[in-house]
């Protein structure tokens, strides 16, 4: 009985590694073995806690799995009579006492660099070169991101933001708990109504960093996503000073309402709205935006407050692309 | 036959029938029977749903089912496993070996027991009719986290029903644990001293000291938030003075609490069978009794490494950041002590001893996991993400459910008095094994390439696709694994060879009577000298003998 069972460890064990060292390198990636690059320092430093730990998670690993694996063959029953018993040994106080002991320091090595770490990665740094860091406004809300500046320009799902910079990130939510986070910039923090979280990061590269929403939020949960656009300063100002307050009524479109209406209001999860009156009656979409919908209790007539603190520069650039861009008019009802 | 008759209780003829006697039962042997069928018949059906989620996610923008579906399946999933799944099969095998292994009787309150039974039931049916209520089933995940589970957010009964089949169950829980802890305290057979008890005693024990203490907390949340859903107060709603936040504490500090309710009793079921298969003594039983204990201490002081990202105050985070650190040293106690038992054994491999092993190997993979959740920055980067599915399914599929089986396997012989196929068994080990790797190992590496859980889709090709590809086919695997044991029921139901009173040579006081026992259990009791009795007798016969 014993070989075949090793055996099969054995073949088990070499299946695996070697399916998944093909895929990790198919897609020359790290794999996901690690967490994601990072283009932050604070990510940087978790992802160094990260290796920290890999090292005696992998020692204990290999130790344990190791010696269990060796004296499942080494004391198999070989043919000893299935009442044939070992030395009857009760234990042994000093051993016991000892890999009790090697836990408790490998787990104070553990907390200890963490500790020497903590600060890089919560603490925002004060950057007083920068002129203190620049801090941008997040509001979570079911299901898309909404980020304010400093010279209250506002974007939908896609922040922008300077170059090696520090960005306070303030943390808010309007409706229920979201968890912002991006990867390769930070860890995740919650956005919880009623509460303010912030945390911080300084971009190292332009680029376009990808983030989703890590707390379970609703039926578009999935669809929370958001981008960090790391710009040159001067591509990030102007940005910020024209083509932002310009863009925001389409932002709006694409972020708040087109995940469920659709991209040209003709539904989706929700229902078509391109021809419907109420796109271009102000007073009324404001009070659906900001009430939500939750008539019958049924599964798809819920539709969530989406205008909760929204300004009333807002509503009227949505109001204004809605009627330009998407609102087809009851005349073409029938096409 | 005469004398038989008289030690029987009186039962009317109409409590003597095939249904009505299991209706109306008070035996607990019967009751751990139903309770075990029971929990069973959940865990075949919360799977089905897990097959549902793996096939949505076999690749990417699937739309094998809705996303409202998908919502429900994992919240009911989650939910179903723990507290309709793998908490009460604890309290059916605790409830059927209990008495048995400190040679009772009976439990201490047998009609509370029936009670805690149908309260199971009916809760575990109230969760899963709540897919007939308006709106669906609960679509707001396994923790039902306000204010997403607030009536505004979640309409329809659906929630409701979750909150008032999640009381029955706690009430269930809680008056079942009142009998535990009575019958473990106060039924002990003459010379059962407190280091002589098995040490699943003693996990049932510390499971149910845990469950008295910490279901009233999860009963005074789900409370609160039922009243702001249909009275109108606004215990967690933040626009109106209330607090999100509170409902996560109240949540977790039962939450955690709950994972050792449902490993505890495993680890307690390896220390058992690892001793038995290896033909020695446990290594160290005070120090796996005593690491019970400080599992079960340590376990309440954790809950909030379950909230690094709500942005506690530092110094919280720190506390529970070194206090999830410290529980892992019990935890490892066991590990170590276990593998030292099998040092210079005459290891024996029948199914229960593999069931066993892999729970050696593969929680071991759990627990090191958990050691990057507890560190809070890093935890920051793989909270909420498949990282977590993988790390908790490892606990508590690789621990828990491993475990399950090492005892159904074990203890089936004396529950039912055949025995399990052996070869079926063994080929349903192995697929099992192989299955659950395939299907959580990917998980980390998910987690760590950024797929948030509870998503019902991804975009994202490559990588990401083929892990979760892989994962898919293992579930596949192991779900045929798991089909294989309704196989193997079946199949030595009526025609497997019959068990005889001690068929593993097992140490511990249920092998002494017969398999399955008499109503009475026991007719007479040997006095206990040590943790072992059954080995002292079969020595003390060895000796008349020789």
């Amino acid at each position: 009985m014993p070989p075949p069972v090793r055996r099969k460890i054995l073949v088990l064990v070499l299946a695996l590694g070697a399916a998944l060292a093909l895929v990790a390198v198919a897609y020359g990636d790290n794999g996901g073995f690690t967490p994601p690059d990072a283009k932050s320092r604070n990510a940087d430093r978790i992802n160094d806690s990260y290796l920290w730990i890999s090292i005696f998670a992998v020692a204990i690993l290999v130790i344990v799995e190791g010696a269990l694996v060796w004296f499942i063959i080494k004391y198999r029953r070989r043919g000893r009579p299935r009442n044939a018993e070992g030395p009857q040994v009760h234990g042994a106080t000093r051993l016991e006492l000892i890999w009790t002991a090697i836990p408790v320091l490998i787990l104070g090595a553990v907390a200890a660099f963490i500790f020497y770490k903590l600060p890089g990665i919560q603490d925002i740094p004060s950057a007083k070169a920068q002129g203190g860091p620049l801090t941008i406004r997040v509001d979570a809300h079911q299901f898309y991101w909404q980020f304010t500046y400093p010279n209250g320009t506002i974007s939908i799902d896609e922040m922008h933001a300077p170059v090696n910079r520090v960005v306070r990130v303030e943390i808010h939510s309007q409706d229920v708990d979201h968890s912002w986070w991006v990867p390769q910039l930070g860890g995740k923090f919650d956005a919880i109504p009623g509460k303010t979280n912030e945390t911080w990061f300084q971009a190292e590269e332009v680029g376009s960093y990808k983030g989703k929403c890590g707390e379970f939020c609703g039926v578009l949960h999935a669809e929370m996503q958001a981008r960090v656009v790391v710009q040159s300063k001067d591509a990030y100002d102007t940005w910020v000073q024209t083509e932002g307050p310009q863009n925001l009524g389409r932002g709006e479109w694409i972020g708040v309402c087109a995940k469920c209406h659709g991209l040209a209001g003709r539904g989706g999860y929700g229902p078509a709205i391109f021809n419907n009156g109420l796109l271009v009656q102000p007073d009324a979409l404001r009070s659906l935006l900001l009430a939500g919908q939750n008539t019958s209790g049924g599964k798809d007539e819920y539709m969530p407050p989406v205008g909760l603190g929204w300004t009333d520069r807002q509503f009227r650039s949505l109001e204004q692309y809605l009627e330009t861009a998407i609102y087809k008019g009851a005349a073409q009802n029938g096409g | 036959m005469a004398v038989r008759a008289s030690v029987e209780p009186y039962r009317p003829d109409w409590r003597q029938g095939r249904v009505s006697s299991w209706i109306t039962t008070v035996d607990h042997k019967r009751i751990g029977i139903l309770y075990t069928v029971t929990a069973l018949v959940f865990f075949a059906v919360a799977g089905i749903f897990a097959l549902l989620m793996r096939a949505q996610l076999a690749t990417p923008d699937q739309t094998f089912i809705t996303k409202n579906s998908y919502n429900e399946l994992f919240t009911i999933h989650g939910t179903a496993m723990i507290f309709l799944f793998i908490v009460p099969l604890w309290a059916g095998l605790a409830n059927f070996l209990l008495p048995l292994m400190i040679g009772a009787r009976d439990m201490a309150f047998p009609r509370l027991n029936a009670l805690s039974y149908w309260l199971y039931l009916f809760g575990g049916i109230t969760l899963f009719l709540s897919f007939l209520a308006s709106g669906g089933a609960s679509k707001s995940g396994w923790y039902g986290y306000p204010p997403l589970s607030e009536n505004f957010f979640s309409p329809g009964n659906g929630q409701d029903l979750w909150i008032l089949s999640l009381h029955l169950v706690a009430i269930s829980s809680f008056i079942g644990a009142i009998n535990f802890l009575c019958t473990i305290h106060n039924m002990r057979a003459p010379g059962m001293s407190w280091m002589r008890i098995p040490l699943f005693v003693w996990a049932v024990e510390i499971y149910a000291a845990l469950l008295l203490i910490v279901m009233p907390v999860i009963t005074v949340g789900l409370t609160f938030l039922l009243l702001d859903r249909q009275v109108g107060t606004h215990f967690f709603i933040p626009d109106e003075g209330g607090n999100a936040v509170l409902y996560q504490h109240l949540f977790w500090f039962f939450g955690h609490p709950e994972v050792y309710i449902i490993i505890l009793p495993a680890m307690g079921v390896i220390s058992e069978v690892i001793p038995v298969f290896s033909r020695k003594p446990i290594f160290g039983y005070k120090a796996i009794a005593f690491s019970t204990v400080a599992i079960g201490f340590y376990s309440m002081l954790v809950w909030a490494h379950h909230m690094f990202s709500v942005g506690l105050p530092n110094f919280l985070n720190i506390f529970f950041m070194l206090s999830s650190m410290v529980i892992a040293v019990p935890t490892g106690v066991k590990i170590f002590n276990w593998i030292a038992t099998t040092w210079r054994g005459n290891l024996i491999f029948d199914t229960a001893m593999l069931w066993a092993l892999g729970f050696i190997a593969v929680f071991t993979i759990g627990g090191l996991s958990g050691i990057f959740l507890a560190a809070f920055p890093v935890d920051w980067q793989v909270t909420d993400t498949y990282y977590v599915v993988a790390h908790m399914h490892y606990v508590l599929f690789g621990g828990a459910v491993f475990g399950v089986f090492a005892a159904l396997f074990y203890w089936w012989p004396k529950m039912f008095g055949r025995m399990l196929d052996e070869r079926l068994g063994k080929t349903q080990f192995w697929l099992v094994f192989l299955g659950f790797n395939l299907t959580f190992l990917p998980q980390h590496m998910l987690g760590l390439l950024g797929m948030p859980r509870r998503n019902y889709t991804y975009h994202e090709h490559g990588l990401i696709y083929a892990y979760n590809l892989i994962s898919t086919i293992g579930a596949g695997i192991m779900a045929l694994g798991l089909m294989l044991f309704l196989f193997n029921i079946i199949k030595t139901t009526r025609t497997g060879p019959r068990a005889v009173n001690d068929p593993w040579l097992g140490d511990t006081l249920e092998w002494y009577t017969t398999s399955p026992p008499p109503p009475h259990n026991f007719d007479r009791l040997p006095y206990i000298t040590s943790a072992r009795p059954l080995r002292d007798l079969r020595r003390r016969i060895e000796e008349v003998r020789a």
